[in-house]
C-alpha cells in the first residue's frame, strides 16, 4: 500500500504551516528583544530573510495546489489594499532594501483573494528587484462597470521585447520563483459576472516595467 | 485610524489555540502589539468556559482546535448565548481549506479572518483595520445588542450614505436584521441589489433564505443549488437545501443534503441533531444513530446540550438490540443504558425527562427479551406518569406502547381509552393513537378481554356483582370478545337481576349478548350452559 500523494502533501503542508507560524512568531518575539543589540539583530535579519523567503515559497506552493484543484474557488472577500500591501512593503524594504510606494487612496477596498494577490505582488517586486530596479510604485484605478486594476511600475530596465510579445507564460518557473505564470494564474482565478481577471505587461514611458493586474 | 496599541491597551482579550507554541506566541504577539490583558485557552471547551465567565472585547481563535469544539463552534455559542456582544470582535485564524466554512455564514460570521502562516505585520494590519471598522460602526452594533431592530436599520442606512467604503459590510448587517425582523421582501430587494454588482456567497444564501421564507421553494432551491455548485464547502447552504426539501416533502433528499454538509463540517451540533431527526423519521436508524451519537458528544459541555439528544440516541440504537446475545446487541444496549443514565443524572430535577428515559429503558429491556425487567420498568413509568402534573398525549401514548410491549394489554387498553377521551388531541396525535390501537390486533384484544374476564370472575365469585358486570361490559364492548366472556356477562347480569331487581335496560343488554352468541351447537361444551341461560333470560324478560 502506498500513500495517497495529495493526502500526504496536504497533511504535511498543514504541519509545515504550523511550524512556519511558530518560527515567524518566535522571530518577531526575538526581534523585540534584540532592539538594543544591533549586532545580534543583524543576524536575526539575515535569518528572517531566509525564513520569510521560505514562507513565501510555502504560501506559493499552497496556492499552486489550491489553484490546480478542480473545485478551487478563490476567497474573494472585501479587503483593504493597503492592508494587503503594507506587510509586503515592510518586508521588501527590510529584507531587500527595495522600496514599494503605494500611490492610491488608503481607504481603497475591493473584493479579491488576499493571499493570491499578495503572492502576485511579492513575485512582481521580486522580479523587479532581480532585474535591477530599486523601487516600484503602486496605483489603482476603478471603472464604472465595476472592474478595477492595480498598476505596478518599477524603475528597472523594463521588459525585453520578446517578453512583451509572449502572450502566455511558462509554468516551469524561474530562479526567483514561479514568476509571471503564477502571477497570471493568481489573477485569472478572480471572476465576476462571467468575466475573469488578467494581467498585461508594458514598458512605461519612463523606461521601467509596468504590470497591470486587471480584476473583473 | 486610531493606533493599534491604544485600541488594544484597554481591551480584555482571549487567544485560543491548541498548539502550545502557537498559543504563547500569539499572546506575546498581542502584547508586542500593545495588549495588556490577554487570557489564553488551550481548546474550544476551555475557551467556551472563559467566554461564559468573562466579558471579552476581542477573541482571536484558531479554526482548527483538535478534538473538541472548533473555532466556528466557539463563535456560534458565544454569539448565540449573547456572551459575546455584537460590539465585541471575533477574529478567526484559518488554513485555506477552512475559509469557506468560516466565511459567509449568515448568522454567525467572524468579524475577520487571518490566514496562516502570518507575520506580526499582517496581524497588526488586520487588527488595526477590523478594530477601527468596529469602532466606526459601534452605534450599529450597540443597537443590535439592545435588539432595537428598527433603529439598527435606520443606522445602517445612515452609515451606508456616510461611509461608502463600508457599504457592503453595513448592508450585510442590514440584511441580517431584516431577516430577523421577518421583512423578507425588503431583505430580498437588498440582496438583489448586492448580487447585481457581484455574486457574493452570503448574499446568494441570503436571497435563497428569503425566497424560502416567502414560500418560493423552487426558486430558493435553484439558487441554493447554484450556490453550492460555486462554493461546495459553504455548509450553511446544505442546511437551507435540507429545509427546502422538507417543505417539498422529500425527506430523503433533506437527509442527503445534511449528510453532505456533515462530510464538510462534522462538528456542528444543531446540524447533527437535525440530521438525526430526519434520518429517524426516514427510519434510517444507522444514520440517525451516528448523528445522535455525535450530537450527544459535541453538545455535552455546550449550550446546545439537550435531553432529546440522549433520548433519541437511545431510541435510534433500538434497531440493533435483539434478544440474541450478540456483539451488536451488547454494545448497543450498553450505549443506550449509558445515554439514559446520563440523561437521568443531568436532568434529575425534571420528572418529565426522567419519565421519558424510563419508557425507553423499558423498550430496551423488551427488545433484549428481558420481559420481567421491561414490565417492572414500565410499571415504574406508570407510577411516574401518575405524578406528572399535566401529562401530555405523547406521555400517555408512550406508556401505552410500553404496556403493549410488555404484554399488559388491559393496561394499554385502559390508557388508550383515556387518551381517546382527551379533547386536546392534535391530528398527528390522533394518527398516533390510531396507529397504536392498530398494534393491538384481534389476538391481543382477545387476550385483553380474557384478562378482564378473569378479573370479573374474581369479583363474581366474591359476590361483588356490580363490579363484575362493569368489567364484563368493558370486555364485551369489543367485537373480538370470546363466547365464554359473553356467556359470563350474561350469567352475571341474570344473577344480578335475580338477586336485586330486573330492569328493562339490563334485560335488553342480555338479549344483545345472546344475539352475539348466536346458536351454540350441541357439540360445543358450553351448549348446556347456554340453554340454561336462555331459559333464565326468557323467564326474567316475561317478569319484566
Amino acid at each position: 500500500m502506498t500513500f495517497n500523494s495529495t493526502t500526504l502533501l496536504s497533511s504535511q503542508l498543514h504541519d509545515i504551516k504550523n511550524e512556519m507560524q511558530a518560527i515567524l512568531s518566535l522571530q518577531d518575539e526575538l526581534a523585540e528583544l534584540l532592539t538594543e543589540l544591533p549586532e545580534q539583530a543583524t543576524i536575526l535579519t539575515n535569518i528572517s530573510k531566509h525564513s520569510e523567503s521560505l514562507n513565501q515559497r510555502l504560501v506559493e506552493l499552497l496556492s499552486v495546489l489550491k489553484i490546480q484543484n478542480t473545485s478551487f474557488a478563490p476567497n474573494e472577500n472585501e479587503n483593504w489594499l493597503i492592508d494587503t500591501i503594507t506587510p509586503i512593503v515592510n518586508d521588501q524594504k527590510r529584507l531587500k532594501q527595495f522600496a514599494v510606494i503605494p500611490e492610491f487612496d488608503l481607504e481603497f477596498n475591493q473584493f479579491y483573494d488576499e493571499q493570491l494577490v499578495a503572492i502576485a505582488l511579492n513575485n512582481i517586486f521580486g522580479n523587479a528587484h532581480q532585474a535591477g530596479a530599486t523601487e516600484a510604485r503602486v496605483k489603482v484605478e476603478e471603472f464604472n462597470d465595476g472592474h478595477w486594476l492595480i498598476e505596478i511600475v518599477d524603475n528597472g530596465p523594463g521588459f525585453k521585447p520578446e517578453q512583451l510579445l509572449k502572450g502566455e507564460f511558462n509554468p516551469q518557473g524561474t530562479a526567483s520563483g514561479l514568476g509571471l505564470y503564477l502571477i497570471q494564474q493568481a489573477i485569472k482565478t478572480h471572476k465576476r459576472n462571467g468575466n475573469y481577471g488578467s494581467i498585461t505587461l508594458e514598458n512605461h514611458s519612463n523606461g521601467g516595467a509596468m504590470i497591470k493586474l486587471v480584476f473583473p | 485610524m486610531a493606533s493599534l496599541d491604544n485600541m488594544l491597551a484597554g481591551m480584555r482579550i482571549l487567544a485560543v489555540d491548541d498548539l502550545v507554541e502557537s498559543r504563547s506566541a500569539m499572546k506575546k504577539m498581542l502584547v508586542i502589539l500593545g495588549a495588556g490583558n490577554v487570557d489564553v485557552a488551550m481548546d474550544g471547551d476551555e475557551a467556551a468556559e472563559f467566554i461564559l465567565n468573562n466579558d471579552y472585547d476581542l477573541v482571536i481563535s484558531d479554526y482548527n482546535l483538535g478534538r473538541g469544539r472548533d473555532g466556528q463552534q466557539i463563535l456560534e455559542e458565544a454569539r448565540f448565548t449573547h456572551r459575546l456582544k455584537a460590539t465585541s470582535t471575533f477574529v478567526m485564524l484559518t488554513g485555506e481549506n477552512a475559509m469557506d466554512m468560516v466565511m459567509g455564514a449568515i448568522e454567525y460570521e467572524p468579524d475577520d479572518y487571518v490566514t496562516k502562516p502570518f507575520t506580526i505585520d499582517v496581524m497588526r494590519q488586520r487588527l488595526t483595520r477590523i478594530l477601527s471598522v468596529k469602532g466606526l460602526i459601534r452605534p450599529i452594533n450597540e443597537s443590535i445588542d439592545l435588539q432595537t431592530k428598527t433603529k439598527t436599520i435606520q443606522l445602517c442606512d445612515e452609515f451606508i450614505k456616510q461611509y461608502p467604503r463600508l457599504e457592503l459590510r453595513v448592508k450585510r448587517i442590514k440584511s441580517r436584521t431584516l431577516i430577523n425582523m421577518k421583512s423578507y421582501n425588503d431583505a430580498l430587494k437588498l440582496f438583489d441589489s448586492i448580487l447585481n454588482e457581484r455574486e457574493i456567497n452570503w448574499a446568494m444564501l441570503g436571497k435563497a433564505t428569503c425566497l424560502f421564507h416567502l414560500k418560493k421553494y423552487n426558486d430558493a432551491k435553484k439558487l441554493v443549488e447554484y450556490t453550492i455548485e460555486q462554493h461546495p464547502n459553504y455548509v450553511q447552504c446544505y442546511d437551507l437545501l435540507s429545509k427546502i426539501n422538507i417543505k417539498q416533502k422529500d425527506l430523503i433528499a433533506a437527509q442527503n443534503a445534511l449528510v453532505r454538509a456533515i462530510q464538510v463540517s462534522p462538528k456542528q451540533v444543531l446540524r447533527q441533531m437535525e440530521l438525526g431527526r430526519i434520518a429517524f423519521a426516514n427510519l434510517d436508524f444507522e444514520v440517525a444513530e451516528g448523528a445522535f451519537k455525535q450530537s450527544v458528544k459535541l453538545a455535552r459541555h455546550s449550550c446546545y446540550r439537550s435531553v432529546k439528544n440522549y433520548l433519541l440516541f437511545a431510541k435510534s440504537l433500538q434497531h440493533k438490540i435483539t434478544p440474541k446475545n450478540n456483539r451488536d446487541t451488547r454494545i448497543s444496549s450498553g450505549e443506550a443504558f449509558k445515554a439514559l443514565d446520563e440523561a437521568k443524572t443531568l436532568y434529575k430535577h425534571n420528572p418529565e425527562y426522567i419519565y421519558d428515559a424510563t419508557i425507553i429503558e423499558s423498550t430496551t429491556f423488551s427488545n433484549l427479551g428481558k420481559e420481567i425487567d421491561a414490565k417492572a420498568v414500565a410499571n415504574k413509568a406508570e407510577a411516574m406518569l401518575a405524578k406528572l402534573t399535566q401529562p401530555t398525549c405523547a406521555h400517555q401514548l408512550a406508556l401505552a406502547r410500553a404496556f403493549i410491549d410488555t404484554k399488559q394489554h388491559a393496561k394499554a387498553q385502559d390508557l388508550l381509552a383515556i387518551i381517546n377521551a382527551r379533547k386536546d388531541l392534535s391530528r398527528s396525535e390522533q394518527r398516533d393513537l390510531e396507529h397504536t390501537r392498530n398494534e393491538i390486533n384481534e389476538h391481543v384484544v382477545r387476550t385483553y378481554t380474557t384478562e378482564i374476564n378473569d378479573k370479573a370472575i374474581e369479583f363474581f365469585e366474591q359476590g361483588q356483582l356490580a363490579r363484575a358486570i362493569e368489567l364484563f361490559d368493558k370486555a364485551t364492548a369489543y367485537k373480538e370478545a370470546g363466547l365464554t366472556v359473553l356467556l359470563n356477562a350474561i350469567q352475571a347480569k341474570i344473577t344480578f337481576m335475580d338477586q336485586s331487581e330486573a330492569t328493562l335496560e339490563m334485560v335488553s343488554e342480555v338479549g344483545e349478548h345472546l344475539d352475539k352468541v348466536g346458536s351454540l351447537p350441541e357439540i360445543d361444551e358450553r351448549h348446556g350452559r347456554w340453554l340454561i341461560l336462555i331459559k333464565s333470560y326468557e323467564r326474567i324478560k316475561r317478569s319484566v
